[in-house]
């Protein structure tokens, strides 16, 4: 490192948050990052620099290839990859430079001073180990003199505190026998053992389902809480951020643009990206209305261009030559507030990597000036104006909770069940049966989307799948159209599925990689017979424009397209014989926010064109909000409410819905100690032994001898439907935090 | 566990009777009577006789076939014409030199390919990775009795300190003699083996070393030594080991090339002169012998693999 590079990033570094204050126990500074790949180098990591302070969260916000994982990973030493070119500048843990030290030295810190928590739990533990003892292996690598037997006590003491049930018998068994949730307070358990001074949580509950991840975003406030330790958090779901966070550090395109204060952040970011990203993003505690996406895509990293990384995507930047010119450093943002209540010292300090941060302020609420008649998502302390409009933007459609006979629905399905054998014994017997969907009724009118919620293994994809008969269903009607699904002939069926199209969560797998986009498109046509080569030709250039996707793609292959990009393919393949009813299953939840949008906004514009029905099927209660006219939320099978999406959303009847709209992180600051969650506790039962009565009851806050031994009707209530005997008395129930 | 292993058990039945009947019913298919398939070219019209009563060709062919698997069960494979012995005896007298061979290669093949396998996974761009490689690429390359013939060159007509034709001594009788005899067919047949153990361990030890349990355990700050040995190594181990039991099952079921190389007195040789000297008794006891082997590794090599892997012990 040259002298001038030194002084350089001293100056900088000093003048970030935290910096020279005694408690910045972890502090990253001037960290570069750079992976040698086919096209180049890509520099993942370009200057990153933070500071967590000693019993602070400092969340980590950003995109998919912000760099936002390299960096902790490569600071402690855990990247791997065979092309990783370079890792240099500083990473101080408590004074002590982490990138000098030989790895044996730097392996006795890991764990004991630093510890992390990943993204997937199950994957995160050893398969064929005993979870006790990969716990306990984390305590006696750092203090050898732990006898086996007190290690055990310690790591039992471990797993009851982070909240695993009988941890005595846990302790002895392997990670495929326990859930999700149960694996992740496992990893944490590991990780605050030896009372770190700093732990790093990588996206700890980006796996989990809404319900666990409120129990575990709690569990790691009590950890942090409980050790002192300096907490960084890094996540991509703003919302939990919000709920969370400190400090954040939000990070595009492998540079830190905006640091700033969690209230601050929400409420006036100083960096255009951070306001974009509010903007685009589908929320419980807003009027729903349409959604503001960032254009185009997070750039390439290799031989990234002189100027700011986000200037062509920016809403402010007017392409204005300063932002293609010079790169923005990243500088205190304070001064420049509209407010003019710079108050350096009190609070922590507002950075951004912006030429113009004073403008970025103003882009939160004001909406898109782009697209002029989009009701912009609002700041939670702005006037309501913005609102009105927007609710009656979503309100246009009519909503009718009655059944119209006139208008015949383009699904029917009546008492649906499907059932799973689970075989077992020497002959592989069917010794069970998941009951994967029981008893389901639903029906979609043309031109309407019904947006099926619930969390995994609640059988809504199982559902989906029942409708084109990719599962035979055990029994039950399915009409598409006035045309029995489970009747139909080889013939018929070929008919059926013809007007209903799927689109599938993993826009990777869900496209033949061996064929180009423009022939991924066109093989339903193919399939179809009646086009000849020039009209599926014509036909597929008029879907591209219709997505969104530039014609001259067409003969560009799957691999050359970002995972937005492809969904837009997956989306015009399922157009091509304009079907009357798509599937969409968990379209947009492989996606980033900013894509997110982009692809909502479209299916919204699709809609709009054509008349066609949806069934949204997903997991994340804003994005159905988004989308949906009607919702059903299934638990374990069964539709537990469902009715209009504002009678669902805005007066829940039913404990279960009421949990999980409480149970979603709301991405604004303000109020969160409020906002005092009890989450859902424990884990859905098993589905091939599901509890009697009401499926919900094991978790009910409500639940009374009468839920055992009676199931619960879905039964009109208040306008929509609800599975519960007190969908009355609900009301005092957490109220969630929906704001119609 | 114990209903999935009752299944494999149940499983290697049912194969064992198929390839029992394969068995059976392939001196029926060669041209000519049964008899005299079995009796040999020079029977006499009384032996002839003799073993066409025995094999009940009047009876229905499910009696025959009953017959002739209840006498197998109680060891009773038939006479080996040339020989003037029961073919069990015959088996006898050549499968423990098979299985000391056999198990000396292993030995050597283990030994070669566990080292191999680990730097190669370990440290792929080190120079004893890529000198290793070669090695993996000729060692899958030669032929054994290429190799074998080589060896006796070098340590048998060169250095002159070993013997070129191998006799069977066994080990607990005079372990210096045994090795003498056995370690050159071994290592002729060892060094493929260990080529294709050692792949297989190389790539899924690197394909283990890239999963998020091991990120955990170094986040841990468990030394990387002790990662590998007691994270790694024994995820990796699970799809290795189903290539050793086929591997040992082959060396098992006779290697017939090697062992004729070195005139080496085990089954494969046995099979390979029965086969020329068409006595198909020997031949079809000796068959029956393999495939009951190779079905028995199968069957312990699903017993390893729950052993090892809790999610099919407790499933």
């Amino acid at each position: 490192m040259s002298a001038a590079h030194t002084r350089e990033s001293d100056r900088r570094t000093a003048s970030e948050p935290g910096a020279g204050r005694a408690e910045a126990v972890l502090s990253i500074r001037d960290l570069v990052v750079e992976f040698t790949t086919p096209a180049g180098t890509v520099r993942a990591v370009d200057s990153v620099g933070y500071n967590v302070g000693r019993a602070e969260t400092l969340g980590v916000v950003g995109e998919t290839g912000s760099g936002k994982s390299v960096t902790v990973l490569s600071a402690l030493g855990l990247l791997r990859a065979p092309n990783l070119r370079k890792v240099t500048g500083q990473v101080l843990l408590d004074g002590e430079s982490l990138l000098d030290l030989p790895d044996r030295e730097l392996r006795r810190r890991l764990g004991r001073d630093v510890a992390m928590i990943f993204q997937d739990p199950i994957s995160a533990l050893n398969p064929v180990q005993r979870v006790g003892h990969q716990i306990a292996e984390g305590i006696r690598v750092h203090d050898p003199g732990v006898s086996a037997k007190a290690a055990r006590a310690r790591v039992v003491e471990l797993l009851g505190k982070v909240g695993v049930p009988h941890p005595e018998a846990r302790f002895d068994q392997y990670p495929h026998q326990f859930s999700g949730g149960m694996c992740q307070r496992a990893v944490i358990a590991m990780a605050i053992a030896n009372r770190p001074k700093v732990l790093i949580a990588d996206e700890p509950t980006t796996a989990l389902d809404v319900s666990v991840q409120a129990q575990i975003l709690e569990l790691l406030r009590v950890a942090a809480d409980e050790t002192g330790a300096a907490t960084v958090l890094i996540t991509h779901d703003l919302g939990v951020v919000a709920e969370t966070a400190d400090r954040v550090c939000v990070m595009y395109a492998g540079r830190v643009v905006e640091t700033a204060g969690v209230e601050q952040i929400f409420a006036q970011p100083r960096h255009p990206y951070t306001a974009s990203l509010l903007n685009s993003l589908p929320r419980l505690d807003m009027p729903a209305g349409r959604l503001t996406p960032i254009p185009g895509q997070p750039p390439d990293l290799v031989d990234a261009a002189p100027g700011c990384a986000f200037a062509p995507r920016c809403p402010i930047g007017r392409d204005r030559a300063v932002c293609h010119e010079r790169r923005p450093e990243l500088l205190p943002a304070d001064l420049a507030g509209p407010d003019g209540q710079a108050s350096p010292g009190s609070g922590p300090a507002s950075f951004s990597a912006c030429h113009f941060p004073a403008e970025a302020a103003g882009l939160v609420g004001a909406g898109d000036s782009g697209s002029p008649g989009r009701p912009a998502v609002t700041d939670g302390a702005s006037s309501a104006t913005a609102d009105d409009a927007s609710h009656e933007t979503t309100d246009d459609a009519p909503h009718e909770a009655t059944e119209d006979a006139s208008d015949r629905p383009v699904l029917r399905i009546t008492e649906v069940v499907k059932r799973f054998p689970v075989r077992s014994g020497v002959f592989a017997r069917p010794s069970a049966w998941v009951h994967a969907v029981d008893g389901v009724s639903l029906r979609i009118r043309p031109g309407q989307t019904l947006g099926l919620v619930g969390e995994s293994g609640c059988g809504k994809s199982t559902l989906a799948r029942l409708l084109l008969r990719l599962h035979e269903a055990s029994s039950g009607e399915i009409v598409v159209d006035g045309d029995d699904v489970g009747r139909a002939g080889k013939a018929e069926l070929r008919r059926i599925r013809r007007r209903v199209q799927m689109v599938f969560q993993d826009p990777y797998a869900s496209l033949n990689p061996r064929l180009t986009v423009g022939d991924n498109v066109a093989e339903p046509l193919r399939l179809d017979g009646g086009f000849s080569r020039a009209a599926r030709r014509r036909r597929v250039l008029e879907l591209f424009g219709r997505v969104g996707l530039r014609p001259e793609h067409a003969d560009r292959f799957p691999s050359e397209f970002s995972g937005g990009q492809r969904q837009r393919v997956a989306i015009a393949r399922a157009l091509a014989l304009e079907p009357r009813l798509l599937i969409l299953d968990e379209p947009v939840s492989a996606l980033d926010v900013s894509v997110q949008a982009q692809v909502l906004n479209l299916l919204d514009d699709l809609q709009r064109e054509s008349g066609m029905a949806y069934l949204f099927v997903s997991h994340d209660l804003s994005v159905v909000r988004q989308v949906a006219d009607e919702v059903a939320v299934m638990y374990l099978g069964t539709v537990v409410e469902s009715g209009p999406v504002e009678r669902v959303y805005a007066d829940p009847r039913h404990p279960y819905t009421r949990a999980l709209l409480a149970s979603v992180p709301v991405p604004d600051p303000a109020g969160r100690d409020r906002r005092r969650r009890t989450p859902l506790g424990g884990d859905v039962p098993s589905p091939s032994d599901p509890p009697s009565g009401c499926r919900f009851r094991t978790r009910c806050p409500l639940a009374e001898q009468r839920c055992a031994d009676e199931e619960p009707p879905l039964r009109p209530t208040a306008g929509g439907r609800t599975a519960c005997h007190f969908a009355e008395d609900t009301h005092h129930l957490r109220q969630p935090a929906v704001r119609p | 566990m114990y209903a999935y292993l009752v299944r494999r058990m149940l499983q290697f039945g049912v194969v064992l009777v198929l390839g029992s009947i394969a068995v059976w019913a392939f001196v029926y298919a060669l041209p000519g009577d049964p008899a005299t398939v079995l009796a040999g070219p020079d029977a006499s019209d009384a032996e002839l006789a003799a073993t066409r009563d025995r094999l009940g060709l009047d009876r229905s062919v499910v009696e025959q076939y009953l017959s002739w698997l209840g006498s197998a069960l109680t060891g009773d494979l038939g006479t080996s014409y040339y020989a003037a012995r029961t073919v069990t005896e015959t088996l006898a007298d050549h499968i423990p030199a098979t299985v000391q061979l056999a198990v000396a290669a292993m030995g050597i093949a283990l030994l070669i390919a566990v080292p191999v396998g680990t730097v190669v996974a370990l440290k792929p761009h080190s120079i004893a990775a890529r000198a290793l490689q070669g090695y993996l690429t000729a060692g899958l390359a030669i032929p054994a009795f290429w190799l074998g013939l080589l060896l006796i060159i070098a340590f048998a007509v060169q250095l002159n300190a070993l013997p070129a034709a191998s006799d069977y001594v066994p080990f607990w009788e005079d372990p210096g003699q045994a090795l003498r005899h056995t370690i050159l067919p071994a290592l002729g047949i060892a060094v493929h083996a260990s080529t294709v153990i050692a792949r297989f361990l190389s790539t899924s030890l690197s394909e283990v070393r890239g999963r998020d349990y091991i990120r955990t355990a170094r986040a841990k700050g468990v030394p990387e030594r002790d990662v590998v040995r007691h994270h790694a190594m024994r995820n990796a181990a699970l799809p290795t080991i189903t290539i050793v039991g086929i591997q040992l099952g082959a060396f098992l079921g006779g290697t017939v090339v090697i062992e004729a190389v070195f005139n080496y007195p085990g089954l494969g040789r046995l099979l390979y002169t029965s086969i020329g000297e068409r006595d198909y008794a020997v031949v079809q006891g000796g068959v029956l012998f393999v495939v009951a082997t190779f079905l028995c590794l199968n069957l312990l090599v699903d017993v390893v693999y729950a052993y090892l892997d809790p999610r099919i012990r407790l499933a």
